[in-house]
């Protein structure tokens, strides 16, 4: 998920890689790196993805060269969007593209498919749709940057502990004009909500059968 | 063939003119056969570097089955395949792809170390793997864990068919991964030993050949350092065959045959004499032959 | 219904032994359950001490045959000189792998004794085996093919053994298929091995069941 503030983004994700029911890898860096001020974040297939997200990279190397300057986040964008709406038969690629530019900060969703959709706040992958209504909830205009970490972590840890395709750690990135800074949250220090305790502590001792 | 044929030169990538005619050969015989496939445990690790005080390296481990359906097609086949000579790959998947998608990749690296005039780096092999591997999406089924240490450091990079790639401390991939993971979870610290991390390689890989039916006979390991690598080939050999109390040779004869047809290889020439520009020889030696080797 | 690998049926083992190798295939070539002929030689010689078998589909053996016949000889032009057992496994290989996409139905057994040379002397007798697409492996011990390669297996792991001599390791290869192809239904009717050594090729029809 991506989140604008004042003066910049902060994006995130879990750290979980599927294939089937097999977790290939739980400590990936979605974050995906494209250019000094700008990154993305991946879902649907990681082949796909990558190779989209390289291929924007490579525009965004020769953009600055022929420019002088760094693309603006809207272009960057449009470049993923151009290569996923192209070849949208061949690609299973949801991308959120987040970073600072002149304009300050910007997110920009786009879905399986193509299309692109500039909005204060996006979450995509298998998890989102769990907790688009705590987004709607909760999200305010106006946050500062350690409102806004805050909401992306605990957005982060709902979707996590619901959805069985997302798991892990949390990785996050706080994008301003003067930095881009990385924030980690191990498992073992995720945020906790409601987990029954209060049902189950009074629920009588499970008796343990013994075939 | 393609319209190029070996006379005019090579026609370079794959040929597909039998595509058509095997794929209605399969609908009307089904199924096509099915290819050698590595059912396979892969494993890789980073060690050294921090404060361990040894340099950074990688060790590769793999095991030495190949099969074919629930045949094995090979008892002690090599999937620690060489890239550079700071560089190795692990293959799983495909036998055939894996073995010539590291060969074309070694090449390409070779090719481009000669045009940059230094050694290429372990993600510039990644990122030439991914791309070919992305262009055939899936179908080339190799799935790489590839190791090297280079003028950054030591990498390893996990490479699936569909030209996904990872970056991690360790890793397993193939049939045995599941087995050989729990060893690494278990046992994996940050900046162990050189020896500890042999030790944990050849572990994980164990537990692969005992414990997954893919995988199986020896334990190869492959240790990368600044330095070069180092190739220990069959480092461990836990399931050797024993030794035949009895010999079952036939008696010569057992077998009936109808019909013998000899070649032989030694030619022989007369060395016919003359009286030529030189002096008369000695006729006797002529008149028997000479047997010179082919 | 088989696959185009049972459709004509046949089989083809090499084996090891010393300083000598040999080669053996049956001759039956069928149309599923209907045998056809009995004079269906599989194995061909490319040079003196080097010769491959070809088990598989009937149509494509022709094709590989041909195909392999003319690169042989463009080597042999080209090279000036006789082409190695192991570069011959990776000229099979290589003409097998182009057609990944579409292979031709055909597993290799390539038995050869290299020429001995200068530098090595004493060269080992070399047997080598593909799938269809390409694959090698280059056996200690024997290599099988064909569709009695199950039984193949069986026979030739029991009765093979270290440093046969030329006469014994006839034997040894002969029974090995023989007895292999009796209980193949899509194998047999008459085999013919070839045993080499570095001073003469025996080629042998062997007297065989013909149900």
């Amino acid at each position: 998920m991506a989140v604008q503030f004042d003066g910049g983004v902060v994006i995130g994700a879990d750290s979980r890689t599927t294939t089937g029911a097999y977790i290939a890898n739980r400590v990936t860096d979605k974050l995906t790196h494209i250019h000094d001020r700008i990154y993305c974040c991946r879902s649907g297939s990681a082949a796909d993805t990558q190779a989209v997200a390289d291929a924007v990279h490579q525009h965004c190397q020769v953009y600055t060269a022929v420019y002088g300057g760094p693309p603006p986040v809207a272009t960057v964008a449009a470049m993923f969007e151009k290569l996923c709406y192209e070849n949208k038969d061949q690609l299973t690629a949801g991308i959120i593209v987040a970073g600072w530019d002149e304009e300050g900060g910007g997110v920009f969703n786009i879905p399986v498919g193509g299309g692109i959709f500039q909005q204060p706040w996006a979450i995509g992958g298998s998890g989102s749709t769990y907790v688009y209504g705590y987004c709607d909830a909760t999200y305010k205009e106006g946050w500062n940057e350690a409102e806004t970490v805050e909401f992306v972590r605990n957005t982060l840890a709902l979707a996590m502990s619901r959805d069985g395709s997302s798991g892990g750690t949390i990785r996050m990135c706080v994008i301003t004009k003067d930095k881009v800074e990385r924030h980690f949250v191990p498992g073992n220090k995720l945020p906790r909500f409601w987990e029954g305790k209060e049902v189950l502590a009074q629920a009588p001792k499970p008796s343990i059968a013994v075939a | 063939m393609a319209s190029k044929g070996p006379v005019e030169g090579p026609s370079i990538g794959f040929d597909f003119s039998n595509y058509a005619r095997n794929q209605y050969l399969g609908q009307t015989m089904g199924g096509l056969p099915k290819a050698t496939s590595t059912g396979t445990t892969i494993v890789g690790m980073k060690f050294g570097g921090g404060d361990s005080g040894e340099e950074e390296g990688i060790v590769l481990g793999a095991d030495t089955r190949a099969t074919a359906g629930s045949i094995v097609a090979d008892k002690n086949c090599e999937k620690i395949h060489y890239l550079t000579p700071n560089m190795r790959c692990c293959g799983a998947g495909t036998a055939a792809d894996t073995e010539f998608v590291t060969n074309l990749i070694s090449s390409n690296l070779e090719l481009h170390a000669l045009s940059q005039g230094k050694p290429a780096r372990v993600v510039t092999a990644m990122t030439m793997l991914k791309q070919y591997l992305f262009r055939y999406q899936g179908h080339v089924g190799a799935y790489l864990v590839l190791g090297g240490v280079d003028s950054t450091g030591a990498h390893l990079f996990a490479v699936q068919a569909h030209g996904s790639t990872d970056k991690l401390p360790y890793m397993t991939l193939g049939s045995g991964s599941l087995a050989a993971m729990a060893m690494f979870e278990s046992s994996f610290k940050q900046n162990m030993k050189r020896e500890e991390a042999i030790a944990l390689v050849a572990r994980a890989i164990r537990a692969g050949v005992f414990n997954d039916l893919g995988s199986g006979s020896n334990v190869d390991v492959a240790v990368i350092t600044k330095a070069g690598t180092e190739m220990l080939r069959n480092y461990e050999m836990p399931n050797e065959r024993g030794v035949k109390s009895r010999n079952y040779k036939f008696r010569r004869g057992t077998t009936a045959w109808t019909k013998e047809d000899v070649r032989n290889l030694l030619v022989s020439e007369e060395v016919a004499v003359t009286a030529g520009a030189g002096k008369l020889q000695d006729t006797t030696e002529a008149s028997q032959g000479m047997e010179v080797d082919a | 219904m088989g696959s185009p690998m049972e459709y004509n049926g046949g089989s083809v083992v090499a084996m090891v032994g010393k300083d000598c190798v040999a080669i053996a295939t049956d001759l039956r070539l069928g149309q599923q359950s209907i045998g056809v002929a009995y004079n269906f030689d599989k194995v061909v010689a490319v040079n003196d001490k080097l010769y491959y078998g070809l088990p598989g589909l009937a149509t494509d053996v022709y094709s590989l045959r041909e195909h392999l016949r003319f690169r042989v000889n463009m080597y042999r032009m080209k090279e000036e000189r006789e082409i190695t057992p192991k570069t011959f496994t990776h000229l099979v290989s290589s003409s097998l792998y182009e057609k990944r996409f579409g292979p031709w139905f055909i597993e290799p057994v390539v038995a050869g004794l290299p020429q001995p040379t200068e530098l090595d002397p004493h060269p080992k007798p070399f047997i080598s085996t593909m799938d269809t697409i390409g694959c090698i492996t280059t056996p200690k011990d024997f290599a099988v093919a064909g569709t009695a390669a199950d039984k193949l297996y069986g026979a030739a792991e029991g009765l093979w053994e270290p440093d046969l001599e030329p006469d014994d390791l006839f034997e040894t290869i002969s029974q090995t298929l023989l007895n292999a192809v009796d209980r193949d239904c899509l194998s047999g009717w008459g085999a013919i091995v070839h045993v080499i050594t570095q001073d003469k090729v025996v080629t042998r029809r062997l007297r065989s069941r013909m149900d």
